[in-house]
């Protein structure tokens, strides 16, 4: 085999094992197609929604995580067998974001695109004006209301906190698998963390505690 | 260790969410518990902190279309055919290269060869051996009617050849002379 392993033999089988997705890796790294499905099958609505909460749009973050998808199939040929299968996916899938929310920052006028999917579709502000108006249930205005509030909270943290609370709370990792994830080491990560949590709470206490809408410009979502 | 309040507070929000995460050392979460247990507004920062997590859960997971796995493969099939395709091309003008490679590294290879024959070895240069020896081949019909190296070394030393040498100087210098008179 022409791949250069940095982990044993023994150890990859160890890994197998222990995590199917790492035993699938290994066939598609062995050019099984079917392997590579199931892979896709496996990750794509949970990697979709990771994107989205990261990149804020949904057509973008479908097309990041066929990207992802395509590095993973490229990459296959130099995968070496880890403790977690998602951890190497998720390390790509951070690297693309990354690079999007990037490309986006020199180009800005893609961020005048309207959203286009968020938890009350295309205008959230419409939604809530039309509910107030009596045409749609007022329950289900408040579910989408506190939907719309939390996404805006998880939006005003910056990148890399909204990266590690999207690992945390969407794919339960551990401390240190973010940190291998992000390239941090746990301690970071657990300040990282804790700084996000005490943003969210800041943002999103007073709104369900006494109904003030947050005010997340006032917020700095740069802040790490 | 002393710590400003603002951050002990930090500290103890860090050591909050590791414990809620359950990322404490079971020692670390005892001490947690116990501080838990005296402190109310502790407590409440706590319950919070879990509530907003909790109210994550609002947010939309996502669920794909049913072609959206489709188009993903065949994406990726293409892009594979392409790189097959890109590497098919390449293959004549990489291989190409190498040989261009190959060759080099042998032209080379020669050459430092080549030199360190001429230049370590000198003296297995045949001609080389002709050109040192060639005043003695000239000679050398002389030489062999005087059997005794010996006899020829003391004739040497006996002045025999110096005499030549000097005559042969004189006859240099009338001649020099005779042809600064002639002008």
């Amino acid at each position: 085999m022409g791949t250069a392993l940095v982990v044993s033999e023994s150890s990859a089988r160890r890994y197998a094992l222990r995590d199917p997705d790492v035993r699938l890796m290994l066939q598609v790294r062995d050019d099984d197609a079917a392997a590579f499905e199931e892979l896709v099958l496996r990750y794509q609505a949970r990697l979709v929604t990771v994107l989205e909460h990261l990149v804020g749009n949904r057509d973008q973050a479908e097309d990041l995580t066929q990207d992802v998808f395509l590095r993973v199939y490229r990459a296959r040929k130099r995968y070496v067998a880890g403790a977690k299968f998602s951890t190497w996916l998720y390390t790509i899938a951070n690297n693309v974001a990354s690079n999007a929310i990037r490309s986006r920052m020199r180009h800005p006028e893609v961020t005048l695109q309207p959203r286009d999917s968020g938890p009350m579709g295309a205008r959230p502000l419409d939604v809530m004006l039309q509910a107030s108006s009596g045409q749609m249930p007022a329950r289900q205005l408040d579910k989408a209301e506190m939907r719309e509030i939390v996404r805006l909270a998880l939006e005003a943290l910056s990148e890399r906190q909204r990266m590690a609370v999207l690992l945390n709370k969407f794919e339960n990792m551990s401390y240190a698998d973010i940190g291998e994830t992000m390239g941090l080491t746990p301690q970071a990560v657990k300040s990282l963390l804790s700084r996000a949590r005490g943003n969210l709470r800041e943002v999103l206490q007073p709104y369900f505690q006494h109904g003030e809408r947050p005010t997340i410009e006032g917020h700095n979502p740069g802040s790490v | 260790m002393s710590q400003t309040p603002d951050n002990a507070d930090l500290s103890m929000e860090e050591q909050l969410v590791a414990y809620l995460d359950g990322e404490l050392e079971a020692e670390e979460a005892r001490r947690i518990e116990e501080l838990l247990s005296n402190n109310p507004q502790l407590r409440q920062t706590l319950q919070q902190l879990d509530h907003t997590w909790e109210l994550l859960d609002e947010l939309d997971t996502q669920e794909v279309a049913e072609n959206f796995t489709q188009t993903t493969l065949e994406m990726v099939a293409v892009a594979a055919a392409d790189d097959v395709r890109q590497s098919l091309a390449e293959a004549p003008r990489r291989r190409r290269r190498r040989w261009a490679l190959v060759g080099g590294s042998l032209l080379a290879a020669g050459l430092v060869g080549f030199l360190a024959v001429i230049f370590l070895l000198p003296n297995r240069n045949p001609n080389r051996q002709l050109v040192e020896d060639l005043p003695l081949l000239l000679e050398v019909e002389q030489y062999r009617q005087i059997d005794d190296f010996h006899l020829l070394q003391m004739l040497r030393e006996e002045g025999l050849f110096v005499e030549e040498d000097v005559d042969q100087a004189e006859q240099e210098v009338d001649a020099a002379q005779e042809d600064g008179s002639g002008r």
